[in-house]
């Protein structure tokens, strides 16, 4: 009982076939292979498989898919530029070892993203609250803080 | 996972009709308790109907009193300055449930609905006297949260029952309220314990500004014993516990023993012991029943503080207008 | 300071943008044509004999490729004592045991199989406490051991005793002496990528095995020791690594879960996924297991330490991997964390019905170091000797031997000790007992390699293309910690190169020289050692084509010039300046002469030199290329658990401020300060980053983390309930890096992977003992443990005072 949904994903307007009792994380990775968001835990508990769903940062593990038919869904892989220029955030994480092992980073990403789109301008607190969901085991969270506050900066700036 | 169709309605009349003819249909709202259910095999709907696309479910109405559409996100509750101000102990619960990716899908529909006993929206609604609005097949009707609750993850809903949203009456002039959700870690929690105070304070016969002389004291007991020694009273007072008992109860005895008495230190102590008393916890893996039982009475006693602090600091310009 | 380019500077992880695009391929991302999806069955008793498996319905279940239990598979032993089989037949010894496994063509149809596995069971009596489990006559988990034999103990045949001195004299002639005894919990390492690998034949069942390994040489003579024993003696293995999700020890043993991969892979003909849930990898990794330690010290008038006697009890479970060995890293903080003339350690691992062990981050010293730096606190107090002041007494310093034997060259612990007593304001804030507290403890921990194995070595091959290029090609992995970047700032510093130059292939035996793994903090040092002993040959091989070419090239370059410019003269140049690579050096891409460095004319860009050089043509092109293998002139430790097993040892102290509500019983973390001897910095950024974490995950260790597992079955099994700590849970934390470089260090680097978690724990307890005056001497420090001793002690002092 195959249903066709069409949404905007990554500024890009398709079309496509899905099983109602999908996640738009199954859709995501085994449907269109872009496999940024990551299964850490499938029950909404560990924040890797966070993306943005109009505006709003979402657990796509348990996001239906027939939910997103309309709607505008913007993934890790929808962050840098075609030319390959990485966002602001990206650059950052790399640059203040916000990254370690990485399983959790696009998901971080995408929080602080949503942070930053609605509050360009966040307060430390902000920026932690933003991130209580993403679970990290690799940082004790210290520089990826630091990233996000530094690319606000930069963002600001520019 | 087995599979199930879906539906999106617009209207609670579509939703309600869809439930009556599918088979093994459930509705689902934001989705984080029902997906978790599907997935862990604790439920396996044929037919999964839709909340989230039903506008009339998603309103916030503050004029007289406050209304909240169960469709509302928790996110969205918390983003409104006007309930931080004035129910103060629901902002505290739904900005800190679970994470912002809960709280952006997760709808306060939703966490009345599931009625876990360590739901965080349950114990604000309990001392707000909220009214839960119900669209059953023969129209709607209201119940109070109180006789809602039935037990753990069970309310008074018939087959196919929608709840459309819950009603908070107006708040008293002098009113704060404070919830407090005691956890291990400072995010992505189950309480430990709950405690919602709500308290409002008689200020009959006490100057129009008095709130300034109070809002010059930075140590709280000093506050404490101002309001004994200018004798102010409580004039009504509600009390929630959840996570000590199938579902989150209030502690009438303590709110008894405050009503219409003077505020002190001692007093708020002894609210605290009642409370305790009151609570029937358990021990589970995720806390022993007599820790619950001490931070019944910690928190208690916290809770009305805090609620007391945020009535003397609550701009009175600005407070609800009174019924 | 010598004037590095790239050592010691805060290079950016650019080597990993994958990770922020999220194109990085991990195993989940994995996929090979024709892949199915394997699941495992597990017991549903911790202790049965297993009466009949029939799986013929799972088998006809549309999808489902092979079923295999016990009876399918040849029934060999494996794992580090030999005392398990891949899927158990007979007797099922713990619930994380494999009963039977699936492989479908999708994870759905899998795990719908295994619900069509009916296993019929014979309850068994069990044993979970480790204590009951060693008392002659309770009953034994395993009847036989690896080899056969009948066994008559529950406590495994593993001897980890240490003697040194007379501890009994000691004891007799200190002045002050105390006794503790303390205990740890189960800790799953909780990586944010749950376990899996991929297992592939080909037509004639060469193996291709994508795995998470950190070893993976060890990976594959575990996987040709199987093959052996099933019939597969001569086939290839390949192991490769694909993006690892993080480690902290749970890859340092084949897991059961990658022999059934194997398994189904050979029988299906096909590439077999096993990808764990969240829940598999709570339920089924084998976690740090618990320890118990009776730890008594003593010192004399003056608060030198005379003895030290540590006893301590594991918890194995039902079978053996690393964890095992955790005591002879226990062995380090016991014997020679401060100076202790004296020491007796003696550890048992203990069979039970428990899920089994295996090692975390620290390998056994997070919770040794727990054990002696409480008991350090106790003992201080004791003496009347304030806590920082007895440290710095009995610290370690440069020169030592220690009763373990080993040597201690580089020791900056003095500096570590008084940095954070002025960080954390020691001296204002100690003693005060008002609910908050300042409390302090140090580690040692191997920072120069760990020959747990013959060899500690590794070996690293370099080449540089016409390009170029450089290709590093090393038998290492990385789980996270950024091993690429400072690899590839040594090799860019030692050629001459930029570090994006550098491209370092991890993690494929069939490319890379053999390594013993990176684990026990050693990559940096071990690695970095080969890297530059292979770098300053591939520099002389680069610095000998520029002797022979630089000239040709200045020699074309003016002709060139002269054809544009007929008024162009010739400089005169001084060709001896370069006749010898040693008058030449690379930096920053460019070659030049040593003794005119400014001199442009001799200013050339290697890549010049090699494109020149290398592809000459007439059969004489050539190579740029070196390997080198290196193994530190370390020991294993003897039969008496002696030995220097690491080239140098790090220290470091972290220091912790608390406050206590003692209506609540809740820690707070006011303030940590986590200073540690890191020899170099490779690269701030990164250490810093290692620091960070380590200190993070000690936090949990110390407050809010333990698997709870009640009779044998893990009882949280999610990251709802087992409580990793969040971004919210903000821990103020300062680390701190002194540096002291190690001459043996590659630029006089040490390793930092653990430390920081080690001395955790301890200064947290430390101080909330300066909060309160209750010693906690169980982890984790939970509210209702504080808020129990409070009220407890509140009542002893009512009676006493009645």
């Amino acid at each position: 009982m195959k249903r066709e949904i069409a949404f905007t994903l990554n500024n890009e307007e398709i079309a496509v076939e899905v099983e109602p009792n999908w996640t738009l994380l199954y859709l995501l990775r085994e449907v269109l292979e872009m496999t940024g968001a990551k299964e850490g835990c499938g029950v909404g508990e560990c924040g890797a498989c966070t993306v943005i769903v109009d505006g709003n940062a979402i657990s796509s593990c348990l996001y239906p898919v027939m939910e997103v038919e309309g709607k505008n869904v913007t993934t890790i892989e929808g962050l840098s530029k075609e030319d390959g220029t990485l966002h602001p955030l990206q650059q950052s994480f790399i640059e203040n070892n916000g990254v370690q092992c990485g399983y959790c980073t696009s998901g971080m990403i995408m929080s602080a993203k949503a942070l930053l789109d609605k509050n360009p301008d966040p307060t430390e607190n902000d920026i932690r609250v933003s991130i209580a969901g993403n679970i990290c085991r690799c940082t004790g969270y210290v520089q990826i803080v630091e990233s996000i506050r530094k690319a606000a900066e930069k963002m600001k700036n520019t | 996972m087995k599979g199930y169709d879906y539906y999106k309605p617009d209207t609670i009349e579509e939703a309600m009709k869809m439930m009556s003819t599918l088979d093994g249909a459930e509705y689902i709202a934001g989705g984080t308790d029902v997906m978790v259910l599907i997935k862990k095999k604790a439920l396996s709907p044929q037919n999964l109907i839709s909340l989230r696309n039903i506008s009339e479910l998603s309103y916030i109405d503050t004029d007289n009193g406050l209304r909240i559409g169960s469709g509302v996100t928790h996110s969205r509750i918390s983003e409104s300055d006007f309930i931080k101000r004035h129910y103060s102990a629901l902002f505290d619960a739904v900005s800190n449930i679970g994470s912002v990716q809960v709280r952006n899908v997760g709808t306060v529909g939703g966490n009345i609905c599931n009625a876990a006993p360590s739901a965080d929206t349950l114990c604000p609604f309990l001392v707000f006297d909220a009214v839960v609005l119900i669209a059953g097949q023969k129209g709607e009707y209201q119940l109070a949260i109180d006789d809602f609750l039935l037990g753990p993850n069970r309310v008074a809903l018939a087959k196919g029952e929608i709840v459309k949203g819950i009603n908070l009456p107006a708040l008293g002039a002098n009113s704060g309220s404070a919830y407090i959700k005691h956890t291990r870690r400072k995010a992505m929690e189950l309480p430990i314990v709950g405690i919602a105070a709500r308290i409002d304070i008689d200020a009959k016969g006490h100057p129009n500004d008095w709130k300034e002389a109070f809002r010059r004291i930075d140590d709280i007991s000093d506050m404490l014993r101002l309001l004994e020694k200018e004798r102010f009273v409580c004039n009504d007072a509600r009390i929630a516990m959840g996570v000590v008992a199938p579902r989150p109860i209030r502690a009438k005895k303590a709110e008894s023993a405050l009503q219409g008495k003077v505020i002190s230190e001692g007093l708020l102590d002894e609210i605290g012991r009642i409370a305790a008393s009151e609570s029937q916890p358990r021990d589970t893996l995720r806390g022993e029943a007599w820790y619950r039982r001490e931070m019944v009475h910690v928190l208690t006693k916290r809770a009305v503080l805090m609620a007391l602090e945020r009535m003397i600091h609550a701009d009175s310009s600005n407070n609800p207008k009174t019924s | 300071m010598e004037d590095f380019l790239y050592v010691g500077k805060d290079v950016p992880r650019t080597a990993e943008i994958n990770k922020v695009t999220g194109r990085a391929v991990y195993i989940d991302e994995l996929k090979r044509p024709g892949m199915l999806y394997g699941k495992i069955l597990y017991s549903r008793y911790a202790h049965a004999r297993i009466k009949s498996i029939n799986t013929e319905k799972a088998k006809k279940l549309p999808g489902v490729k092979a079923v295999i239990t016990g009876y399918d598979i040849p029934d060999v032993r494996v794992g580090f004592m030999e005392d398990q089989t891949v899927l158990k037949r007979d007797v099922v010894r713990q619930y994380r045991d494999e009963v039977a496994a699936v492989a479908a063509t999708s994870r759905e149809i899998a795990e719908e199989a295994l619900d069509l596995i009916e296993v019929e069971y014979e309850e068994l009596p069990a044993i979970f406490d480790p204590v009951e489990a060693m008392k002659p006559g309770a009953p034994l988990i395993h009847e036989l051991d690896g080899h056969g034999r009948p066994v008559k103990s529950n406590v495994l045949p593993l001897r980890w005793t240490l003697n040194v001195g007379d501890v009994e004299k000691a004891r007799r002639e200190s002045a002050y002496v105390v006794k503790d005894s303390l205990t740890t919990p189960w800790i799953n390492q909780c990586c944010l990528g749950t376990s899996g690998c991929v297992a592939e034949f080909d037509s004639v069942n060469n193996l291709t095995f994508y795995s998470q390994t950190n070893v993976i040489f060890g990976a594959k003579q575990r996987i040709s020791r199987y093959f052996a024993k099933i019939g597969l003696k001569d086939k290839k293995i390949r192991v490769i690594n694909p993006i690892v999700a993080g480690s902290f020890g749970t890859k340092l043993d084949t897991d059961i879960y990658e022999f059934i991969c194997i398994q189904l892979a050979l029988k299906t003909r096909r590439p077999v996924k096993i990808q764990f849930t969240r829940e598999e990898e709570f339920r089924t990794l084998p976690p740090r297991q618990t320890t118990r330690f009776e730890i008594e010290q003593g010192c004399d008038k003056n608060g030198m330490l005379t003895f030290r006697k540590a006893e301590a009890i594991l918890d194995n479970g039902a079978y053996t991997s690393w964890g095992a060995t955790t005591p002879s890293v226990m062995m380090m903080p016991i014997s020679s964390l401060y100076r202790v003339p004296n020491v007796y350690f003696n550890a048992v691992c203990v069979y039970t019905n428990n899920i089994y062990s295996q090692a975390m981050r620290g390998y056994g010293n997070p919770q040794a170091s727990f054990a002696v730096e409480v008991s350090m606190d106790h003992l201080a107090e004791e003496a009347g000797i304030d806590a920082a002041e007895f440290r710095m007494k009995n610290r370690n310093r440069p020169g030592e031997v220690t009763p373990m034997g080993l040597k201690i060259t580089t020791c900056p612990l003095d500096r570590c000790i008084t940095t954070v007593k002025e960080k954390i304001g020691w001296d204002q804030k100690r003693g005060k007992k008002n609910g908050r507290g300042v409390g302090m403890a140090s580690l040692i921990h191997v920072a120069g390699g760990a020959r747990v194995y013959l060899s500690d070595g590794t070996g690293i091959r370099i080449k540089v293309d016409e390009n170029g290029h450089v290709d590093v090609l090393s038998g290492s992995t990385d789980q996270g910690q950024g091993s690429q970047t400072v690899l590839a700032q040594i090799i860019a510093e030692t050629i001459g190169f930029r570090p994006e130059d550098i491209n370092i292939i991890f993690g494929d035996t069939a490319l890379g020289l053999w390594d013993a793994g990176t684990h026990a903090s050693r990559h940096t040092f071990i690695a970095g050692n080969a890297a530059i002993r292979a770098g300053e040959k591939v520099k002389r091989q680069i610095l000998e084509l520029a002797v022979e070419y630089v000239p040709k090239l200045l020699k074309s370059d003016f002709r060139k010039q002269k054809k544009k410019d007929p008024d162009f003269h010739e400089p005169e140049l001084d060709f001896t300046l370069i006749d010898n690579p040693e008058k030449l050096d690379i930096k920053d891409r460019m070659i030049f002469a040593k003794k005119a460095p400014e001199n442009p004319n001799f200013r050339i860009d290697v890549a010049r030199v090699l494109n020149r050089a290398l592809n000459v043509g007439n059969g004489e092109s050539k190579t740029v290329m070196a390997e080198v293998f290196w193994d530190p002139p370390t020991q294993m430790l003897n039969s008496e658990m002696k030995g220097n097993w690491s080239c140098t040892y790090a220290f470091g102290t972290t220091g912790a401020e608390v406050e206590v509500d003692t209506e609540t019983g809740e820690v707070k973390i006011l303030k940590l300060v986590a200073a540690h001897d890191v020899g170099r910095a490779m690269n701030p950024t990164l250490v810093k980053g290692q620091i960070y974490g380590a200190a993070y995950i000690g936090v949990g260790f110390a407050l809010t983390e333990k698997l709870q597992v009640v009779e044998g079955r893990v009882m949280n099994p999610n990251l709802r309930d087992y409580k990793v700590l969040t971004a919210l849970d903000d821990i103020p934390v300062e680390a701190v890096i002194v540096e002291d470089p190690d001459p043996m260090g590659p630029y006089g680097a040490k390793g930092i992977g653990e430390p920081g978690l080690v001395p955790t724990a301890p200064a947290i307890a430390n101080a909330i003992y300066d909060a309160i005056g209750i010693r906690f001497t169980d982890l984790p420090i939970t509210p209702e443990k504080v808020l129990a001793a409070i009220r407890a002690k509140k009542q002893e002092n009512q009676q006493r005072d009645a």
